[in-house]
């Protein structure tokens, strides 16, 4: 096969065994139903895009470990994957180092520019601020903060500690559990939770222990009528993992849910359901997972190669009719215009929006002091 | 600047460092090690940090990682702690607040890499020793402060107590000095103390306590 029609290699890293497998399957399926459906409608100028995949079992060690095997070996210049930030830091050296290039689809906690990365997902100011802003106003500024043990919740938690102090609010509690905590660990929480009585309880947990979370909550019989739980990280994914609709009434903000009612996102939720089967959800991460692939798409078929240094002018500033609506690359941080929007928990596992950005947000992943102000001029009360 | 004597001699100095590196067993970790031994420093590697720094330590590399922060360890805030340089892989305000905390002199970034770090440890190690001089020269105008304000008590003791002047009752202290062949602030120290005492016994009202007295002379038209 000649160079005009070889098929373009991109590596793909998302867990399908680990503890955060099921949210990165999920961005898997995102990536695998674009990638399909950019060769259904022609490839890349006629060439075909070809995944290369491993799983990485959502452990950094193994993570860094298949990107060199990807760059060194696999001849792949460009990794669409990571969920944790764990798993960015360790994949990262090898990307810059091999001057190839990471898409990464999951909000994080920002504080991080690499000129061989995009970032899809929500940094702070396109999600934790809505959220607080939210829950202050209808519940209360007394909070109990609960999350896995890593970077993402301290520094979460860290910035939602910060926006209740400029509300005269208060941090009653903050408990860090393991990614694998087991089940029983969350009994503890919940019994000080009760003990305490928050306004409302701020979740950064992530990956499996998040049903034992919300199923603790449900045993300990308290009510997110009045006291809910608010997340950065429960999606619809997490939600379907949990049995008898014990999620419902709970918050989480995001910069997408399965139900948002547009065109694009329902002709692309039945694309996902078609290839995956139907009881297949999209959730926040899925969603910058299949978008981000198709920014990738359209940058390669634009410059007609995967070098970095030409891909990278292709991609910043482009707009692109993602299933949240327009997102864009911005040229100075690399990280994505994003519409933040507050959803809570149904019974059917799809999420009730409550409020959505009347437009995308620019992203300021280096925002040390967040302001209440900012969002709510911005909210369709 | 310092003269360009002292910074030869930290620099002199490097090859007989004892080192202690606290970071995982990785790539940074392995880089730091290999670029030590490169410079010829000794080295020891631990991870976890310990909670007792091995003893003639005299220069540490820390990893600042999600997982110890929040870890206290009680040789970082030891008198005689070594100079410290944080190794960090993320920078966000959580992680950068833990290195303000560990009071690092340096900071390396993740990816580590060799060049670099012979410079680190030299500006760290200035850093520190310009920290000790400091630290020494403050504690040494604190004890003349002191010697001045026991001084200038003793003097209103006297002048209150005999009617003098504040130079005839700095003579006084002088002479006494002199002809015991003590500092004047001991003999200032013995005036204080047998006002106090005698003060006590008689409750005289010529007592003058320390606070009663610098709120006189801080604030003459006070009252």
């Amino acid at each position: 096969m000649n160079q005009q029609n070889a098929p373009l290699r991109v590596g793909i890293l998302f867990s399908k065994t680990g503890v955060t497998s099921g949210i990165e399957s999920s961005q898997l399926q995102g990536t695998l139903l674009a990638i399909e459906e950019i060769n259904g409608a022609g490839g890349i100028g006629g060439r075909e895009l070809q995944a290369v995949y491993y799983d990485p079992c959502s452990s950094p060690n193994t993570y860094k470990a298949l990107a060199e095997k990807l760059m060194a070996n696999d001849g792949v210049r460009v990794i669409l994957g990571c969920y944790m930030s764990s798993e960015r830091k360790a994949v990262l050296p090898v990307v810059e180092r091999a001057n190839g290039l990471l898409f990464y689809p999951t909000l994080y906690e920002g504080f991080e520019y690499s000129p061989n990365v995009i970032y899809t997902g929500a940094a702070p100011n396109q999600n934790s601020v809505q959220l607080a802003e939210y829950m202050m106003r209808e519940f209360g500024s007394r909070v109990y903060m609960v999350g896995s043990d890593y970077i993402y919740p301290y520094e979460s938690n860290r910035i939602m500690s910060d926006l209740l102090l400029e509300r005269g609010g208060e941090k009653v509690g903050e408990r860090y559990l393991k990614l694998n905590a087991a089940a029983n660990e969350f009994k503890d929480v919940f019994a000080d939770i009760k003990n305490k009585k928050p306004d409302f309880i701020f979740s950064t947990v992530v990956g499996q222990a998040t049903e034992f979370f919300y199923r603790a909550y449900a045993d300990a019989e308290l009510d997110p009528a009045t006291m809910p739980i608010a997340s950065l990280t429960t999606s619809e994914t997490e939600v379907r993992q949990m049995s008898d609709g014990i999620a419902t009434g709970h918050i989480t903000a995001a910069t997408y849910f399965q139900s948002i009612d547009s065109e694009n996102n329902r002709r692309c939720v039945a694309k996902a359901k078609h290839r995956f089967g139907d009881d297949t959800v999209t959730n926040m991460c899925w969603e910058a997972a299949y978008f981000q692939t198709y920014l990738l798409a359209s940058a390669l078929s634009y410059v007609g190669n995967d070098s970095t240094q030409q891909l990278i002018p292709a991609l910043l500033n482009t707009e692109f009719l993602a299933p949240q609506g327009m997102v864009k690359i911005d040229a100075e941080n690399h990280h994505a215009y994003l519409t933040p929007r507050i959803g809570r928990v149904r019974h059917d596992g799809q999420f009730d929006i409550l409020h959505e950005a009347k437009q995308p947000v620019k992203p300021d992943p280096y925002l040390v002091e967040h302001s209440l102000q900012d969002w709510s001029i911005r909210v369709n009360a | 600047m310092k003269s360009a004597s002292g910074t030869s001699r930290l620099l002199r100095n490097l090859r007989s460092l004892r080192v202690v590196v606290f970071h995982p067993s990785d790539h940074d970790g392995e880089e730091i090690i290999r670029q030590l031994q490169r410079i010829g420093c000794q080295v020891k590697a631990f991870w976890p940090p310990l909670e007792k720094l091995p003893e003639e330590t005299d220069l540490v590399f820390l990893a600042v990682r999600p997982e110890v922060i929040g870890q206290d360890f009680a040789w970082l805030k030891a008198e005689e702690t070594p100079p410290l340089i944080a190794v960090v892989n993320y920078e966000n305000p959580t992680v950068v607040e833990a290195v303000i905390n560990v009071n690092a002199q340096g900071v390396l970034a993740s990816p580590v890499k060799s060049f670099g770090l012979l410079t680190s440890m030299v500006v760290a190690r200035q850093l520190a020793a310009k920290d000790r001089d400091q630290a020494k020269q403050i504690e040494r105008f604190e004890q003349r402060l002191n010697g001045i304000r026991k001084l200038t008590k003793a003097k209103g003791i006297l002048m209150q107590t005999r009617g003098i002047s504040e130079d005839q009752a700095y003579e006084i202290i002088r002479d006494q000095a002199m002809s015991k062949r003590v500092t004047t602030e001991e003999i200032a120290t013995a005036i204080i103390n047998a006002n106090e005492i005698l003060g006590f016994k008689g409750k005289s009202t010529n007592v003058i306590r320390d606070v009663d007295f610098l709120d006189k002379r801080s604030k003459p038209s006070g009252n």
